[in-house]
């Protein structure tokens, strides 16, 4: 048994150490992977390092400062109707946005891969009907079923996670199903499953990881989308509370203000520049990984 | 296998996914957890135990959760979706009175959409690594980055409010009167009543929302017209037909870029179906009376007739838009016929 | 060269399309608004869009003035005569009057419409609940009995709600005046797409959610309005008003917000009008513990009235702070300095004396909704952070109006933020808000079991006093009385303000139903 993971693993590192190795390479080749990396770190920076950053609390009003224009003497990016210093908010802002997005990336790839992993390795009837099921979730659009769920559930912040959640898992779950169709007919697991590792030893320690770097780009190009899908609920009324500096909550206020554009052009471009980033990233890694879209 | 075969088992296949989707989106509006009664009559009628068992009767509230979904679903044979609570309408009305709206919209924005990002996705792939590529990229990128009620509220600030060059919200400039309904599709429909008039104003309202969209399509587009042009190009093929001299922009259309078909469609066409539902930000933005801001009004009110008939409808186009892709593939992919 | 040729052909198409289009003149007018039309049947429509369509197509006995509800004036009455007794009504009516069917306005149609309003149970049905009996003297003649003595009784029948539809047409539609009419009625549907009043306008059209089209009554009786075809057309975010409003697409905005109309203010081709409103945003604590919890104890409801910063408010919006549930301009009503003051310390110390030093947690419900310009979920922001200096923490739970409707109405709303426009405008509607009035009962269960006597007994002299010295006394006492003891925190009366095309004349705002499209004419 230790012989086969041994060698199972050093098939692997051997695979990696080359592609580290390019790493560097990678890096000087593809600068928008580097700006990429650059912008999500300094977004997630500056919302952790938000309260030494931001002049004023999120939620603080000043009835008698409202809607100044950027460059007051305050306010770098002017404030909103009640007086709330936008820039001290799109800061706050990242605090919601990122951590959520996150989260629904990985509950949803955590349990899509698992429903696709015992898909795809059981196969049969249990195949049939965890992608029919998979399939039904697929049929409704993202944000529509995103929407009808958090309708019923009430609008809030987990609420919101909880029904990306549900609309998130699908694509993970068809996507692991096909690399572990794909893993089983290599030439080690057979090797393994003729040294007579159990069939569950084999799927996660030899054919899952063998599929998670596939998996580790879609989840990064996924990102982006996760806080799209999340800024938009929000957007529309159905994630946090009002008062909350939730970008895309901050946005959907300032469509009532369209002259104040600072209301909600700083708050959406938050939104793009962390979502192109994170895009950014998603290409570069499959470059790096994925060496046929070089 | 025969097309007539491979339609049929595709079809079949389809059959117990549409089943599921009438019991999803029923789990779905009988998740809602208020009483309808209670949003949807006047209080002065909430004590009068006759109107409240009408309503009840009139919706089958009064019976069991399961004989609602069996009461539904054979109303639904017979093409009846029930009543919308919010408008009073029928829902199949409702529907085929917002679903045109966005036909249109997403039509013009994929069409925008197509042009825009197989023009750069083969820029992209013809000029591979070079600045030029990194541009186009980089293009694609903000394309499916920039959230879309961002984006538009750009457009409307930029090109309709500041520049005065596009037209704004809605659909036609509210003084003018919607042309007779044959199609639903004003610009369709403008030109068959004989009113230029009208068919340019539907056209120009169509630009920006159609835009706005237009760019997250062409960067999916272009991203897969790149990915699979590269692949292509580096073909064997793709060398001979060099090396015999055809000229290079005749190697890159014709050979590469039908070649390269495959995925593009596949993308295109569900990109399409997510277009006809996912709209609802843009919709709101723009005004647009379409179905995703018909959705969007009936779950903040549970109106769960609506709820259902459009969830419904929405995975049916998806599970139709699926079939088209596959027929399709069948015909581009010969690889299929001969399994 | 091809493009040019073709951009010609587009421009040549367009300037004949231009031409067509003059040769069919037509004088149009096109209001955007946010519409919240819930039917367009006068019994059971009652929201402020109704009460725009309904003057239009609809006329009452009486009516106020064109701006202003200071006095009563006949309508389709000529003339009527009060009992001594002060139950007995009878009108007169004018002869002259036609349907948009060419038919007289008779006293049978007045008693169907009445009959109708009363028996379909609508949401404008309690309007008609004092009326005990309405009979037809004879054609022009028509007798009301009330229950009790109603000194609103002429102010409430000016209300669109108490619109005379021709009962004949009504009834060969399906509708019902009978007193199972809640069940049997079947003319919703007819008269959501079609008008039977004879009003100036007709009803063309209402697609829900996209436009009401009226055009005129070629049949009217009175003077024929200036426009033929008015276009109420639903532009829910009041930005998307300003713009076209800016673009000369609508004539006439009505919900935009002061902070949309302030940057109008140098636009030649706009006018802006503004005026004292009628509608008081308040807060409701209920006062059944079960269900206000904290809020239901009369220590902490003035600890709120002292807690809000009521000319942040009036900042926001422009208007001023009412006095008390009454709104200001109303007769006797409580000017803004008679109201409650901010007193952060005042409201810990009564905090604290309820045993809530340490402040509590508390949902606050309200309906997702800018009306007239005033988005409510601004102020419940504000209200969130004004509440959290002494200690309330409040969490916001906003939904779409029907939705929020629900446990408002029901009375399961422990802590909500509402706005109210007076039903009747007489001071009498003030009793509303007071144990056996219709809010305090159903929505924050004050009711008169929970109440003192000396409340219940000045409640009850007041809704009965005619004499004037005698009412100024007693709504003078009853808001000192809400001041200090009530569910209630009113905190802001914004202004009206209305942004509309320079060249509409004849533009005014009325506080009953907002606005008579017949008034309006372009200069020419």
């Amino acid at each position: 048994m230790s012989s086969t993971s041994s060698t199972i693993s050093s098939i692997r590192v051997s695979g990696s150490r080359e592609r580290i190795a390019g790493l560097g390479n990678i890096l000087r080749r593809n600068p928008l992977l580097l700006i990429g990396l650059i912008v999500v770190i300094a977004w997630v920076l500056g919302a952790l390092a938000a309260p030494l950053l931001a002049p004023f609390q999120p939620l603080q009003q000043n009835v008698a400062e409202r809607l100044q224009p950027p460059g007051s003497p305050n306010h770098l990016w002017g404030t909103d109707e009640l007086g709330r210093d936008i820039y001290s908010r799109v800061l706050y802002g990242g605090r919601i946005t990122i951590p959520a997005s996150l989260l629904v990336i990985v509950f949803g790839s955590v349990i899509g891969s698992v429903v696709g992993a015992v898909a795809g390795y059981l196969g049969g009837f249990y195949d049939e009907l965890l992608m029919r099921l998979t399939e039904l979730f697929m049929a409704f659009p993202t944000i529509i079923l995103a929407m009808a769920v958090s309708s019923a559930l009430g609008p809030s912040i987990q609420n919101a996670i909880l029904a990306l959640v549900v609309v998130w898992w699908p694509s993970y779950a068809r996507m692991m199903r096909g690399l572990v169709i794909k893993a089983k007919t290599n030439d080690y697991v057979e090797a393994a499953q003729c040294l007579g590792a159990s069939r569950f030893y084999l799927l996660w320690k030899t054919i899952v990881p063998n599929c998670l770097s596939p998996m580790l780009v879609m989840t990064t190009l996924d990102v982006g989308n996760a806080v799209l899908t999340f800024a938009g609920l929000s957007f529309l009324g159905l994630g946090p509370e009002p008062a909350s500096p939730e970008w895309g909550r901050m946005v959907a206020v300032g469509i009532d203000y369209f002259d104040q554009w600072w209301m909600w052009l700083y708050p959406g471009a938050a939104i793009a520049f962390l979502v192109i980033a994170f895009n950014f990233i998603g290409d570069g890694l499959r470059d790096i990984l994925d060496p046929r879209m070089r | 296998m025969s097309l007539a075969q491979y339609a049929l088992r595709r079809i079949l296949l389809i059959i117990p996914l549409l089943i599921g989707i009438t019991f999803v989106s029923f789990l779905i509006a009988n998740a809602i957890p208020a009483d309808p009664i209670n949003t949807n009559l006047p209080p002065s009628q909430l004590n009068n135990e006759a109107i409240v068992a009408a309503f009840r009767a009139e919706w089958g509230l009064d019976k069991p959760p399961i004989e609602q979904y069996f009461t539904y679903l054979g109303n639904l044979l017979q093409g009846n979706l029930g009543r919308s609570i919010k408008t009073r309408q029928p829902v199949a009305e409702d529907i085929a009175k917002f679903l045109p709206a966005t036909i249109e919209l997403a039509t013009v924005a994929t069409v925008f959409g197509i042009f825009i990002g197989v023009g750069l996705g083969i820029v992209s792939a013809v000029w591979r690594n070079r600045p030029i590529d990194f541009i186009a990229r980089a293009v694609a990128v903000i394309g499916v980055s920039v959230p879309v009620f961002v984006l538009a509220l750009l457009f409307l600030s930029v090109f309709h409010a500041q520049l005065g060059i596009a037209a704004g919200p809605g659909r036609l400039t509210v003084t003018l009167r919607d042309p007779p309904t044959v199609t639903g599709l004003f610009t369709v429909d403008s030109l068959l009543a004989g009113r230029p008039d009208l068919f340019l104003d539907a056209a120009s309202h169509l630009i920006l929302p159609g835009l706005v969209l237009a760019l997250y399509i062409a960067g999916l587009i272009s991203r897969v017209t790149r990915s699979s042009m590269l692949e292509i190009l580096s073909m064997d093929y793709m060398r001979t037909a060099r090396s015999k001299g055809v000229r290079e922009s005749i190697v890159v259309m014709k050979h590469g870029l039908r070649n390269a078909m495959l995925p593009i469609v596949t993308v295109i066409g569900l990109s399409y179906g997510n277009l006809l539902a996912g709209a609802v930000l843009t919709e709101s933005i723009f005004a647009w009376p379409g179905i995703g801001r018909y959705m969007f009004r009936a779950s903040t009110s549970q109106d769960f007739p609506a709820i259902m008939g459009v969830s419904l409808l929405i995975a049916f186009i998806y599970v139709v838009v699926n079939f088209v892709v596959d027929i399709l593939y069948y015909f581009l992919d010969p690889r299929i016929r001969l399994s | 060269m091809k493009l040019l040729r073709f951009l010609a052909i587009l421009l040549a198409i367009a300037m004949l399309a231009t031409s067509f289009a003059s040769a069919q003149e037509e004088r149009v007018l096109v209001i955007g608004h946010a519409e919240s039309t819930d039917s367009l049947d006068p019994a059971r429509g009652y929201t402020q869009t109704t009460g725009v369509i309904h003057r239009a197509l609809y006329e009452t006995l009486v009516t106020f003035p064109d701006d202003s509800a200071a006095e009563i004036l006949p309508m389709l009455a000529t003339d009527w005569t009060i009992s001594d007794d002060g139950l007995s009504y009878t009108f007169n009516l004018n002869p002259a009057a036609v349907f948009s069917d060419g038919s007289p306005v008779t006293a049978e149609d007045v008693v169907y419409s009445v009959n109708r309003l009363k028996n379909i149970q609508g949401s404008p049905s309690f309007l008609a609940a004092i009326i005990a009996d309405v009979v037809a003297d004879d054609a022009d003649t028509v007798t009301f009995t009330l229950s009790d003595v109603s000194p609103a009784f002429l102010a409430n029948l000016a209300n669109t709600a108490f619109g005379i539809t021709n009962s004949e047409v009504v009834t060969a539609n399906g509708g019902s005046a009978a007193e199972d009419a809640a069940t049997t009625d079947a003319a919703l549907d007819f008269l959501n797409s079609n008008s039977a009043g004879s009003g100036p306008y007709i009803l063309e059209s209402w697609e829900p959610q996209v436009e009401t089209v009226l055009v005129r009554n070629e049949n009217y009786y009175g003077d024929a309005p200036y426009f033929d075809r008015v276009i109420i057309t639903n532009i829910p975010e009041p930005a998307t008003q300003k713009v076209a409003l800016e673009s000369g697409e609508i004539d006439l905005a009505l919900d935009l917000t002061s902070d949309q109309i302030a940057p109008l203010e140098g636009n030649p081709n706009i006018t802006i009008f503004r005026g004292p409103g009628n509608i008081v945003h308040f807060l409701l604590m209920n006062a059944n513990p079960d269900i206000g919890g904290p809020m239901a104890d009369p220590l902490v409801q003035r600890a709120v009235r002292m807690a809000l910063d009521y000319p942040g408010y009036a900042a926001l919006w422009g208007g001023v702070q009412p006095g008390s549930m009454m709104f200001y301009g109303n007769a006797y009503s409580f000017a803004p300095e008679q109201g409650v003051q901010r007193d952060l310390d005042g409201a810990r110390a009564l905090l604290a004396e309820a045993g809530y030093a340490d402040g509590f947690d508390i949902t606050l419900e309200y309906p997702t909704f800018t009306f007239q310009g005033v988005n409510m979920d601004t102020n419940a922001q504000k209200i969130q952070a004004d509440l959290a200096e002494i200690g309330i923490n409040v969490t916001l739970a906003p939904a779409e109006l029907q939705v929020a409707l629900e446990s408002y109405r029901t009375g399961q709303e422990g802590f909500g933020y509402w706005f109210w426009g007076p039903d009747v405008l007489d001071p009498i509607d003030f009793l509303s808000f007071l144990p056996g009035g219709k809010v305090a009962d159903e929505r924050a269960l004050w009711t008169p079991d929970v109440a003192s006597e000396e409340l219940n007994a000045m409640v009850a002299e007041a809704r009965i006093a005619t004499d004037p010295a005698a009412r100024e006394e007693l709504f003078t006492q009853l808001q000192a009385y809400t001041l200090e003891n009530s569910p209630w925190a009113p905190f802001i009366q914004p202004d009206v303000q209305t942004a509309l095309a320079a060249d509409l004349q004849g533009y005014v705002w009325h506080p009953q139903w907002l606005l008579d499209v017949a008034l309006l004419s372009r200069a020419e």
